[in-house]
């Protein structure tokens, strides 16, 4: 798949999000907290610019957020 | 401690220290030695973690630094203690987990926005008396009533019970230092004070009023933060008595000492430092950086302790399973490595990666946007009033090593200079 130029997939471990929603609100097209069970989950492609997405991961207060390095 | 603590050039714990600030050159040398220091504590000792890069490993590595063991503040509880006191800040997951996520979502960025105008609405009348008095002691006047009258809101304690909330607020405040004004059976309480937040029989008081509103939001629930609660305990989420009524607590207090104290050292930065003042009201758009340089400047929580669950290393130092570690926000947001002249008040700074809620890791600081909220609708209320405030006393510092606590400072409103 190509990804154009510079775009990762980001990915969210439910487990470990504490659902502070630091994401939702850095990049409100590809986060959203579910609203009842206040878990965060990537919506729509889930791409993000690189710098945005490691922005992201480093933000997120868990560590519940990874850039996807898909097997090709 | 020993009668030296004070004198003793490396000791950062002595509370009477804080009488006059944080000890910023003590804080410094730490920073400047390449290892991390053992730091004596009580019979025992802690690793002084003070530049930021530490701070942050220890904070983001939560399996090896527990907040479950011992305790959160420096001294460990008895087991006991620990269990009747435990509250989601000393838990580890998976437990914090489960607590954090039944009150994670009243405090998101998105949700916590939608209290804007209540925010305001309270900011306005407190502003609005301390310029009618023409001003007063600060902290009474707007610090301490803005957030215990906001969060307050935000639970759904009915208005005519809120004076009563913010007296055992204050006592619990009083447990912090080492002065009761209360006897142990104050408010009815029976129960061995060791087993109470903050020793306090204060504690026993707010636990009581939890369980009325419990019980009353059970029959009847509302739009509030208590009916939250109540709800996910009636959808078979798991809270048990004993956790539900450390979180009300916890929820009372957590918010209090800490933003009183970051509005009251940003109105002192503010009358110290005019100039930056007059930036913020000639360019509006630094609110948001202001209230961020507010936070790091005040850094209202000055450290949280974690226990090492294995051996381990930082900064090229052994720490082994078992010890504490100590994370010095009040140092790592001084860190020159980090914050160009971090002495300097600077309303417009670029770098927001402070650690005043905490150096990141699960058990950030959950009330940051709710704090930030308060601090900077005040800012854009006084902006709007054209307030300038004069510091007309010396703060009353609070004997505490753990919160940088003003317990008052006058401020009189005057003109533009
Ligand atoms: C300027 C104001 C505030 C400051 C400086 C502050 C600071 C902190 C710090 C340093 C921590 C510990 C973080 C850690 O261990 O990593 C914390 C945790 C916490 N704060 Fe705040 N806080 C503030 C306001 C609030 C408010 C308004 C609330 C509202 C309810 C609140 C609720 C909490 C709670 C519940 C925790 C425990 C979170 C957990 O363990 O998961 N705080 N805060
Ligand atoms: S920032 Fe991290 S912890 Fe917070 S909601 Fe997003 S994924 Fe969850």
């Amino acid at each position: 798949m190509d990804l154009g130029e510079g775009l990762v997939p980001v990915a969210v471990d439910q487990g470990l999000c504490v659902g502070g929603g630091i994401c939702e609100m850095l990049e409100p097209a590809v986060f959203e907290l579910d609203d009842d069970t206040v878990i965060s989950s990537v919506i729509g492609d889930g791409l993000l610019p690189r710098s945005r997405a490691e922005a992201v991961v480093n933000r997120c207060p868990a560590q519940a957020i990874s850039i996807a390095e898909q097997e090709q | 401690m020993g009668p030296c603590a004070a004198t003793d050039p490396t000791n950062v714990t002595e509370p009477s220290l804080y009488l006059q600030g944080i000890p910023h050159d003590r804080f410094a040398r730490l920073r400047a030695r390449p290892d991390l220091a053992w730091h004596p504590y009580e019979s025992d000792g802690f690793w002084a973690v003070s530049r930021h890069a530490d701070v942050r490993h220890v904070s983001r590595n939560p399996e090896l630094f527990s907040s479950a063991i011992g305790h959160t503040n420096l001294w460990d509880l008895e087991a006991d203690a620990l269990e009747a006191r435990r509250s989601l800040i000393d838990t580890d997951a998976p437990d914090h987990t489960r607590l954090r996520r039944l009150v994670a979502r009243a405090f998101t960025p998105k949700n916590i926005r939608r209290w804007e105008s209540t925010v305001r609405a309270i900011a306005a009348e407190l502003l609005d008396e301390f310029t009618a008095q023409g001003g007063g002691d600060w902290v009474d006047m707007v610090a301490a009533p803005l957030p215990i009258q906001v969060i307050l809101t935000m639970l759904g304690v009915p208005t005519e019970d809120a004076a009563y909330l913010v007296e055992l607020s204050n006592y619990l405040v009083e447990g912090t230092g080492d002065a009761q004004s209360i006897p142990p059976d104050a408010f009815g309480n029976t129960t061995d004070l060791r087993l109470l937040p903050f020793n306090s029989p204060a504690s026993h008081a707010l636990f009581e009023y939890g369980e009325g509103m419990r019980q009353r939001r059970r029959v009847d629930p509302q739009d509030d933060l208590v009916s939250h609660l109540v709800q996910a305990e009636s959808e078979g989420e798991q809270i048990s008595r004993s956790e539900y009524r450390n979180m009300f607590h916890l929820l009372v207090f957590a918010g209090n000492e800490t933003t009183r104290t970051a509005i009251s050292h940003g109105a002192m930065a503010l009358a110290a430092n005019p100039h930056e003042w007059q930036r913020v009201l000639d360019d509006p758009a630094l609110i948001d950086s202001a209230t961020e340089e507010i936070l790091r400047w005040a850094t209202p929580v000055m450290h949280m302790r974690r226990t090492a669950t294995a051996d381990t290393e930082l900064a090229g130092t052994s720490i082994a399973k078992g010890d504490k570690v100590v994370m010095w926000y009040a140092s790592a947001n001084r860190d020159e490595a980090v914050f160009e002249d971090p002495f300097r008040f600077d309303a417009g700074r670029a770098n927001r990666d402070h650690f005043a809620f905490g150096g990141g890791g699960p058990h950030l600081c959950l009330g940051a946007f709710l704090a930030r909220l308060e601090v900077a609708v005040l800012l854009e209320e006084m902006a709007k009033r054209s307030i300038w405030l004069e510091q007309t006393s010396d703060p009353q510092r609070a004997r505490s090593n753990f919160v940088h606590g003003v317990l008052s400072v006058d401020m009189r409103p005057k003109r533009a200079p």
